[in-house]
């Protein structure tokens, strides 16, 4: 028994030991960026780099000599400050208004209809957003600009608000429907309307959790990279028009880092560093809201301003106006789906060819994406076998073995909130000087791989850990009471009841791997490539392939293919996730409904008897 | 009885797990929370010994020391001394998977595993390292049998348990925990999520039971301990108030509580 006693105590260690890494991937991140931007930093100056408007980088600066070029991201941090307040402004009303509906205005086959529309408008990828911005919102925004070009802060705010919307909808809806419904109750006996009700009661008892949603909204539109690229226009000035181009903090990484000299290379890094800090800010703010003490203040705060508005509600019935508003909304977010739906379909369904799918790769030949499908499927295979045991053991570590109030899981699960919030970009940035530098200095698709897998992580973690924590503790007792150790019990009843719960979470990762596009751009490769003959080639992922071939506007009928390809084979993998995570629950519900009849049945029997 | 048993015996002291159980002076608390106050009590071998007492007595408590179910509880201490046979089951040494396969339970609801009938019976065995498929098959097939479930799932037996009505789940989480030849078998109001009939075949079972194992049994229903048990102990805020024969405590009870208690004006 000695030997299981060790056994156990290996096994625990094990897993405290993996979950570990979730601390020391984000300390590592923001270590290496630092340490990366420093030089450049001190070259320029600290003051000079973050308040300077002008950025002219020159490639041949080094640390040695005097610089000749100016490295000023004023500009760009004004631009990303304007970008994501405008993606607010767009997708964050939205999103509260159809979060609204879809809670309270909404029944039946409809609401289900929407819930899956949302559901699906999450998972596109960005790079498909981007193209469709490119293609049909700039051509609209056209004709209403004065400056002759459809691209800017008007159109950015436009899709990168659509892009936030999801996550937005999900989670003001789940705030608002874990509203006791006794409230609802309460002011419709009191003579409420139900619009009344729903405005003047419901949304205010929900109110912390909207703000959170509207954070995590904020931390999505900071970090989006490649639809900003393909819309904002990038020339680094102040946005000083809703059609005046400008360039983000992201964008300048993107744009630049592929040609980058010595310094200005460092200054890219330090970009990234700028990055990082808004994220500990929205971390920060997320954790004030989320914070339970704090929320008593601020709730007596809120009622004196809400008194204030209430008389302003009546002037005007928002009610009434917010109804409307809610309606209006959600056929907006519909229509532009369906919208991008159709046109990518459309224009790119009668293109898909043998010779694109699983044509000769040739330079300057007839275009073909089969290296490209083939990268992702290597990229997909590496980021599942690193990042999902990893991710499981974690919340098995979280979830089997903590005890409440423990400093090293407020640790890990700080880190695993900050991992999730990190931008894309500075994932393949961390990239760039980690994996490559392991893997000789040369792009590969490993690298590649282990960057995306860091960036899953968050992600697996938590919805393994949803489903461990559906798992029933009758289960563990009655295993623990026999005899059963702590390990025979995790591995021989949680983890095959927690399996498919776990199984829609590897499903709706490889859909985030084939949609990413920013972590492969330094990692794996940002050009079209041929066929990769191993791991450690470089290549091309699919959805970087299709920002190639829409920038280059050489082969669009290939990009809207590319597109058509894409969004077929994201959504399918998000439907087979949904369906996977759906049949789950439906499959428990006939189980108990099963059940309960079987009870019935043989009770009557046995009194027969 | 168990290969793996024979391995490890040979290489540490046998721990003889007898069939009673000693407590001395023993105290319990959860946190700030005193649930057990000072008991002492001798539960005999091969009978049925009934817990009774008012919701929060600590009944259920002190049943789950019995095989240490109270490790799990966060901020649970124990004081005082648990032996079973010559084990004190407290004990810095003693190897506490080893313990439950010796004192087995049974929770108030059922909880089968997600799995067919027969890996829930097989699931202690091979637990305890048998895997040959004909001795699994002879385990199953003889604690069915010992739970007077063979004829109803013999052609079932590799159908979802959780299929079974929860009369039938019960008596097969009876029967998986048979299936490691415990010495003692704990119940934790086993049968109050159940209708009478249920009820009444696992009270036959549990009279079966105790030709070959100590049964403890915490119920809530006084007919119930009136009915199966050989002994009964009433508790009361934590304190054992009365241990008696059965019918002693039942029809000339020494205290005044007990006595309210079991004639319905409390609890």
């Amino acid at each position: 028994m000695l030997h299981s006693k060790l056994k156990e105590r290996a096994g625990k260690v094990l897993f405290a030991v993996t979950a570990c890494i979730c601390i020391l991937a984000v300390v590592a991140i923001f270590l290496f960026i630092i340490i990366k931007s420093i030089p450049a930093l001190s070259k320029i100056g600290v003051f000079k780099f973050i308040f300077g408007t002008t950025w002219k980088p020159d490639t041949s600066d080094t640390y040695v000599e005097a610089l000749t070029g100016q490295y000023g991201i004023l500009t760009m941090i004004v631009g990303t400050i304007f970008s994501t307040v405008g993606a607010l402004a767009v997708g964050g009303s939205l999103g509260y208004f159809t979060a609204v509906y879809l809670a309270f205005f909404c029944k039946g086959k409809l609401k289900q209809i929407f819930n899956f529309v949302i559901n699906l408008l999450a998972g596109i990828p960005s790079v498909i957003y981007g193209f469709f911005g490119m293609r049909v919102v700039s051509k609209l925004f056209y004709s209403l600009s004065p400056t002759g070009s459809g691209s800017g802060l008007l159109l950015v705010s436009v899709v990168l608000g659509m892009m936030i919307l999801p996550t937005v909808v999900a989670l003001t809806k789940t705030s608002l429907e874990a509203v006791p419904n006794p409230y609802y109750e309460g002011a419709r006996a009191l003579g409420a309307t139900h619009e009344k009700a729903v405005f003047r009661t419901m949304v205010p008892a929900a109110r912390s959790g909207i703000t959170a949603a509207m954070i995590l909204g904020i931390g999505r539109a900071l970090g989006e990279t490649m639809a900003v690229v393909m819309l904002a226009g990038n020339s680094p000035v102040f946005p000083t028009g809703f059609f005046q181009s400008f360039r983000t903090l992201t964008a300048n990484i993107v744009l630049e880092m592929g040609y980058a000299g010595e310094v200005q290379m460092g200054a890219l890094f330090a970009t990234g560093g700028v990055l990082l800090v808004f994220v500990a800010i929205i971390n920060l703010l997320l954790g004030l809201v989320t914070n339970q003490k704090l929320k008593e203040k601020r709730k007596e705060k809120a009622k004196k301003s809400r008194d204030l508005f209430g008389v302003l509600h009546q002037k005007i019935n928002f009610a009434k106006v917010g109804k409307y508003a809610s309606f209006v909304a959600t056929a907006f977010a519909g229509v532009f789906l369906v919208t991008l739906v159709l046109f990518v379909l459309i224009n790119g369904l009668p293109h898909i060819t043998w010779q694109l799918l699983f044509g000769e790769f040739e330079f300057g030949g007839e275009v073909t994406i089969f290296p490209a499908i083939v990268s992702t499927l290597m990229v997909v295979f590496i980021s599942l076998i690193v990042a999902i045991p990893l991710g499981i053991a974690t919340a098995i570590f979280l979830n089997e073995y903590t005890k409440k109030g423990s400093k090293l899981v407020a640790t890990i699960r700080s880190a695993i909130d900050i991992l999730s919030g990190v931008p894309s970009i500075v994932y393949g940035l961390f990239g760039a000087i980690t994996f490559v530098v392991l893997t000789n200095n040369q792009m590969t698709i490993l690298a590649g791989g282990l960057t995306i897998s860091l960036m899953l992580l968050p992600t697996v973690v938590r919805s393994t850990e949803e489903s461990l924590k559906a798992v029933p503790d009758s289960f563990r007792e009655g295993s623990l009471a026999l005899g059963a150790g702590k390990l025979r019990t995790i591995f021989r009843v949680v983890l095959p009841s927690a399996f498919p719960g776990i199984m829609s979470a590897v499903i709706l990762s490889i859909g985030r791997v084939v949609s990413e596009s920013a972590p492969f751009m330094f990692t794996m490769g940002a050009s079209l490539k041929p066929m990769p003959d191993g791991f450690l080639s470089g290549g091309t992922s699919l959805a970087v392939a299709l920002y190639v071939l829409a920038g280059e506007g050489l082969h669009l009928n290939e990009a809207y293919a590319t597109a058509a390809v894409l969004l077929i084979l994201v959504t399918g993998i998000n439907l087979l996730a949904q369906y996977v995570g759906g049949k789950l629950k439906r499959d428990g519900k006939k189980k108990k409904v099963k059940k309960a009849k079987k009870a019935n049945l043989t009770q009557g029997q046995e009194q027969n008897v | 009885m168990f290969r793996k048993k024979k391995q490890t015996s040979e290489q540490q002291v046998q721990l003889n797990y007898g069939q009673n159980i000693s407590v001395s002076d023993v105290n319990l608390h959860y946190g700030e929370f005193h649930a057990l106050k000072n008991i002492n009590i001798e539960i005999p071998e091969k009978q049925i010994t009934a817990f009774i007492g008012p919701s929060g007595c600590g009944k259920s408590t002190l049943l789950k020391c019995f095989n240490r179910m109270n490790d799990l509880v966060e901020g649970c201490k124990i004081e005082g001394k648990f032996l079973i046979g010559e084990v004190d089951i407290y004990a810095p040494t003693t190897d506490v998977n080893e313990l439950r396969k010796n004192v087995g339970m049974v929770f108030q609801k059922p909880n089968p595993f997600p799995m067919s009938v027969y890996d829930n019976i097989a699931y202690g065995p091979r637990t305890f390292g048998i895997r040959n498929r004909a001795q699994l098959d002879e385990i199953v097939e003889r604690t069915l049998k010992q739970a007077a479930m063979w004829e109803e799932l013999k052609d079932r037996l590799n159908k979802s348990a959780l299929g079974l009505s929860g009369g039938q789940q019960q008596r097969l989480c009876i029967a998986r925990a048979l299936a490691v030849q415990p010495k003692i078998i704990l119940m934790d109001e086993p049968t109050s999520a159940l209708d009478p009939i249920s009820t009444a075949k696992i009270e036959e079972l549990c009279m079966e039971l105790k030709k070959d194992v100590t049964v403890v049994i915490v119920t809530h229903n006084m007919q119930q301990a009136a009915r199966i048990s050989d002994k009964t102990g009433f508790f009361l805020l934590g304190e054992l108030v009365e241990f008696n024969d059965t019918d002693t405590l039942f029809s000339s009870p020494a205290k005044e509580e007990t006595e309210r208690y079991i004639t319905g004006r409390f609890g």
